[in-house]
């Protein structure tokens, strides 16, 4: 599978550091900032939740990594990029290394599955024969290959995601940044997209960020888990052990205040 | 940090890419298909007018070029000037740039053309030549507007006894050129400007309606080149396509709009001399098709750098 471009087989927290942020602030006006001298190391094939209420700045942390805002104060390094002083001309070099999901799939309406997918190759200017087999193992990897030639808009919400994350995966991105991925899905289709991500970083080696306020997915996975809590990251919490993880559970912690929607609204 | 890179980042556009972005600026076209009849139509009505505007001038242009070859400047030399003198004046006339051709006309010549002109048969009851040493050259000139400096310099010569001129014919000449020039270039302008405009609004919907599409290209790595080329190409297909209509409308109107007024007004041939259409579409043609192309890519170029911000 063309997909396979490394033999990690599982995350690597010890990797090269492929996010570095040194007291990251942003500030839209003269409030509270949105992100507050944020510290962070995030490692090559490592699986980060970014956490927290609505409003704590997380998804200005992952559009400050996307480079899609620009730090008030502080040093972003993200793939050896300075994106303090990254020219205009580079930033598109430097996002073909990420992937990028939304919480809304971010779709193109009025074409197919494959056009979807094939659009983010098209646009790199990737020949048509490698686009093809790229795609295709792309929906392999989705598990939509049998439904390329339909309308993206005749799919569930969960097949709408899975197309937008195998437009993600399609360019092999080293990054893979999930802005609220399972927001718009319930419960099931929601682990079941979760599941697929991890797939995608347990396989490829690709590093994964998600940021998600569903307290039930991040508890269940086991992954590093920054919470943030009025633009400062309150808690950088690693993986836990086997132990640490099944003592947890037998505490009774995981997935107990998801309502049928997926959602914790308690958070 | 070494970075892999797999992907490549050429910067040279592929034929297939160069086919893709092509295609997207057609399919642009096909999906705001409103604002895009409605741009072709505006420019198209536009560079019409422009069209008929140029043809109108071309001809007035022509025709007072026409008018302007018949206008000359006579001189008149002193008594006892031979006419070896006169050609010598002669040959330094013809040397200068505003002169087109200098006609030497004999007191002979200047006599026999007034009696036939003026006098018919009563010339015969003259026995001699009433304008004997009236031996006369007559200037005719390339540009009217030179006629004050030439006679300047006529009447600065020696043996020169006088110079007659037809100063208001040159004059008003010189008015109307600058008139048709100030005129056109004024309305053309305009038109020019409200084309610009209108094609900027297409864009600007067509930008508006994709914006989602536009975000996911930059958040993918599209450069900015490849955001913008579709865009571009739209704007510039636009102004082609609204060029090519009124083109087409032009010069079917033109045959028969010149073939009507030679016909019902035959009599006036000898001033309403109208150029051949190919005379005029030699021009019209890649003028309108540089200016309809420029209004749309100026057009799409502008609403672009305001509205594709990621």
């Amino acid at each position: 599978m063309a997909l396979n471009r490394t033999e990690i087989q599982g995350p690597v927290e010890s990797g090269e550091v492929v996010i570095s942020l040194r007291d990251v602030s942003k500030r839209y006006s003269r409030e509270a900032p949105a992100v507050s001298h944020a510290n962070l190391d995030v490692h090559e094939g490592e699986f980060v939740f970014i956490t927290g209420e609505t409003g704590s700045g997380k998804s200005t942390l992952l559009k400050i990594i996307m480079h899609q805002l620009v730090p008030t104060d502080g040093m972003v390094n993200v793939l050896g990029y300075n994106l303090n002083r990254i020219r205009h001309t580079k930033i598109p070099k430097f996002r073909r290394n990420l992937g990028v999901v939304f919480q809304d799939f971010r779709l193109l309406k009025d074409r197919n599955v494959y056009e979807n997918v094939a659009f983010a190759q098209r646009i790199i200017q990737v020949p048509s024969d490698q686009i093809r087999r790229n795609v295709t193992d792309a929906l392999d990897m989705v598990g939509l290959a049998d439904k390329y030639k339909r309308q993206v808009t005749q799919l569930s919400g969960g097949e709408q995601q899975r197309v937008a994350i195998a437009r993600a995966l399609v360019n092999k991105p080293y990054i893979l940044l999930a802005d609220e991925p399972t927001g718009n899905l319930d419960a099931d289709t929601a682990w079941d997209i979760m599941q697929l991500i991890e797939r995608i970083n347990m396989e490829y080696g690709t590093t994964v960020i998600v940021v998600t306020h569903d307290r039930s997915i991040v508890d269940r996975m086991n992954k590093r888990v920054i919470e943030m809590k009025q633009g400062e990251i309150i808690r950088d919490d690693p993986a836990r052990t086997e132990e640490e993880y099944d003592e947890f559970y037998e505490d009774g912690n995981a997935y107990q205040d998801v309502d049928s929607d997926g959602y914790d609204y308690e958070n | 940090m070494p970075i892999r890179t797999w992907i490549r980042t050429g910067t040279i556009m592929r034929i297939s890419s160069f086919f893709y972005t092509l295609g997207q600026g057609i399919k642009n076209i096909f999906r705001n298909k409103g604002y895009s009849a409605a741009s072709i139509a505006t420019i198209s009505a536009s560079l019409f007018l422009f069209g008929l505007f140029f043809s109108v001038i071309d001809n007035i242009s022509y025709m007072v070029h026409n008018a302007e070859q018949g206008v000359a400047v006579t001189v008149f030399f002193d008594e006892g000037t031979s006419e070896d003198e006169i050609n010598q004046i002669k040959i330094a006339l013809e040397e200068r740039p505003e002169v087109k051709r200098v006609v030497y006309v004999s007191a002979d010549d200047a006599w026999s053309e007034f009696s036939k002109e003026y006098l018919g048969d009563y010339a015969d009851g003259f026995t001699e030549n009433p304008l004997a040493g009236d031996d006369n050259l007559e200037i005719y000139l390339n540009d009217v507007s030179k006629q004050g400096e030439l006679v300047s310099y006529l009447e600065n010569l020696d043996n020169v006894r006088e110079v007659n001129r037809s100063e208001i014919t040159a004059d008003t000449l010189t008015g109307v050129n600058r008139l048709i020039a100030y005129t056109s270039a004024f309305i053309i302008g305009i038109l020019i400007i409200v084309s610009v405009f209108l094609i900027s609004n297409t864009v600007a919907t067509g930008i508006t309606s994709h914006k989602d599409e536009i975000n996911i290209m930059k958040y993918i790595g599209a450069t900015d080149f490849f955001v913008r080329a579709p865009y571009v190409i739209e704007g510039m297909l636009i102004g082609l396509v609204g060029a090519l209509i009124p083109l087409g409308l032009t010069y079917f109107f033109y045959n028969r709009v010149v073939g009507a007024i030679a016909e019902r007004f035959s009599m006036l041939s000898n001033i309403l001399k109208f150029l051949p259409a190919a005379d005029v579409f030699r021009y019209l043609i890649p003028v309108m098709i540089v200016l309809g192309v420029g209004i749309g890519f100026l057009g799409s170029t502008l609403t672009i750098r305001k509205h594709l911000h990621v």
